[in-house]
């Protein structure tokens, strides 16, 4: 299993969606941090390096990384697809669910690559406002962007790395849900527009005021949510990853290359 | 598994396999076995359901019906066994485009549990890799990637070798490389079922020809029996006859226009049927091997196979038209 996850790692690596969005994730902070109308938008001027990662965080998270995520993870069983290599692996004495379960795990790790990725590059585009003590909220907490009162970089980083966390963990479930439709598709473009598909079609139930805490969509946020609701949101967002990761190893079990 | 049991235990055996895309059946009641060390190959038209049989014998895609074992296992519910196959099921071979030859074989020998220091390099020099060895397969041509896939395949020293095509798009030299390679992984013991649409290469090693048409096995050709055949020129055709069906080593023996044909027990040369009709008082002029014109085989059974779905077919419109007449005449009548 080792062997096969350092394998399935390796070919991230060599995904060109995977490349390109960590050149989309290095480059959207600056454009953040330094945009002429962020006042006219969020009603206040940039104080601290902290609150780089928060804007960054709050323009990305409802399409560019769900976006992000859903084509890598979708990649990474199309590469196979794409080069043939999928039969060629399978004929090894390798399981069909071993070989899924490997790309499952490796598909996981991917938000939280690019999340840990994203909060680096936004906390260098934030560096020329300093990482010191300011007055003011990171935009991850409670006090939202105009704080409090002082923060202190021990408190601002703590705010930084749940939120950074926790949305991480709110992609999961979509990276899941990318793979489950390239199995099914067989096809990474179907796979990932599909999986947007579903987001989309998700952010349109919220008149639907009764299924909208079950949503994937509605979990997006989290990051934001107080200490009190993380509970649902962690049991939530495990059973749809499960349901997804159930429901890929069954239909790659059966399908027929 | 012993030696014993290896013996009775069909390297490679199918029952009745079938194969259905919805209501479109693919592979029909397809009965086949390959012994250790026997070659099979699949040849027909392309549609006839040879590349559904191998990756249903490779354990990639599941039979609507029938069975297929791999050793006395299936695949699907045993799949180590695999450990025992080799195969190429995509033409070209499909390695990661990325990776030089070397790297790609390193993956297959990790997946495969490993294999012995120098393997490797071992199939890259007998494949005749080992100057591109280290340069991406996405720079590799045709040919070289084919080669590259049998290198794959061989790499673990199979049992079973389970071959789409593998030598489609070579050039000669690289084409009798790969046939001969396989001749030899043959004769060192290793079942090699293959498909291919290269006749005259495949009937100079194989044992065994499948002819598909329409996802079915139309003709299984033995051609072990075909090789120990004989023609000869002789001043007295019927008496030559008569004379070596009276011998114990002589199979069959019959007249074929000016000729007389004989097929000899395994191990029994010209030299013995030269020496037996000339010590029967004949005239022998001419004397050589009966070559089995494979080629021709295939286009006759091919051609009589599709003459005889099409004659069935119009007997089955034939048995459907009067009832389709009434019907269309009632509904004129009613107009």
């Amino acid at each position: 299993m080792i062997a096969l996850l350092t394998m399935e790692m390796g070919k991230l690596a060599h995904l060109s969606s995977v490349r390109l969005g960590l050149v989309v994730l290095a480059l959207f902070p600056w454009l953040w941090a330094y945009a002429p109308g962020v006042f006219d938008v969020y009603g206040f001027f940039i104080v601290s390096g902290y609150q780089v990662p928060a804007l960054s965080l709050l323009s990305s998270m409802a399409f560019l990384l769900p976006l992000l995520v859903a084509i890598a993870a979708a990649e990474l069983l199309g590469i196979e697809i794409q080069h043939g290599t999928l039969p060629t692996v399978l004929l090894r004495p390798v399981t069909r669910s071993q070989w899924l379960l490997a790309k499952l795990l490796v598909v996981s790790a991917l938000p939280f690559l690019a999340l840990a990725w994203f909060l680096l590059a936004s906390l260098l585009a934030g560096a020329s406002f300093g990482f010191g003590s300011f007055v003011g909220g990171t935009g991850l907490g409670a006090s939202g962007l105009l704080g409090t009162g002082t923060m202190a970089p021990a408190a601002a980083w703590v705010e930084l790395l749940r939120a950074y966390l926790i949305a991480a963990y709110a992609l999961l479930p979509i990276a899941l849900l990318a793979v489950l439709f390239a199995v099914l598709f067989m096809n990474a473009a179907a796979g990932a527009l599909a999986t947007l598909a579903t987001l989309i079609v998700m952010e349109l139930l919220v008149v639907f005021p009764g299924v909208t805490p079950y949503l994937l969509t509605s979990q997006l946020s989290a990051y934001a949510a107080p200490a009190s609701d993380l509970g649902w949101v962690v049991a939530l967002i495990a059973f749809y990853c499960a349901a997804f990761a159930a429901v890929a190893v069954i239909v790659f079990e059966r399908k027929d290359f | 598994m012993d030696a014993a049991s290896n013996r009775v235990t069909p390297a490679i055996e199918t029952v009745r396999l079938t194969k259905r895309y919805g209501s479109r059946p693919v592979v029909r009641d397809l009965s086949l076995r390959v012994q250790p060390g026997e070659v099979y190959a699949l040849v027909g038209p392309n549609g006839a359901g040879k590349t559904t049989v191998i990756r249903l014998v490779a354990g990639l895609a599941f039979p609507t019906s029938g069975t297929v074992r791999m050793l006395g296992e299936d695949p699907h519910e045993r799949p180590s066994v695999r450990r025992r196959l080799g195969a190429v099921v995509e033409a070209p071979a499909a390695f990661y485009p990325y990776l030089s030859g070397r790297r790609n074989l390193r993956l297959h020998a990790r997946l495969a549990g490993g294999v012995p220091a120098g393997r490797i390099g071992e199939m890259l020099d007998r494949m005749e890799l080992t100057a591109a060895a280290d340069r991406p397969v996405g720079i590799y041509s045709l040919g070289m990637r084919q080669r590259l896939g049998v290198a794959a395949a061989l790499l673990t020293r199979p049992d079973i070798l389970v071959l789409d095509e593998p030598a489609s798009g070579m050039d000669p030299l690289s084409l009798h490389l790969v046939h001969r390679v396989l001749h030899e992984a043959a004769e060192e013991g290793t079942a090699v079922l293959l498909s291919t649409h290269h006749l005259e290469e495949v009937v100079a090693y194989c044992h065994l020809v499948g002819l598909m048409e329409e996802g079915e096995l139309i003709d299984a050709v033995d051609l072990r029996d075909r090789r120990a055949r004989f023609r000869a020129r002789v001043s007295d055709v019927p008496a030559a006859v008569a004379l070596l069906r009276a011998q114990p080593w002589v199979r069959e023996a019959q007249r074929r226009g000016d000729h007389l044909v004989a097929a000899l027990a395994p191990g029994t040369g010209a030299e013995r049927l030269a020496a037996a009709l000339v010590g029967g008082g004949m005239d022998l002029f001419e004397i050589g091997p009966d070559v089995f014109d494979l080629r021709a085989h295939y286009r006759e059974r091919v051609t009589a196979e599709r003459a005889r779905r099409t004659a069935v077919d119009a007997l089955a419109i034939d048995a459907e038209s009067p009832r389709l007449g009434r019907a269309g005449r009632g509904r004129g009548g009613a107009r």
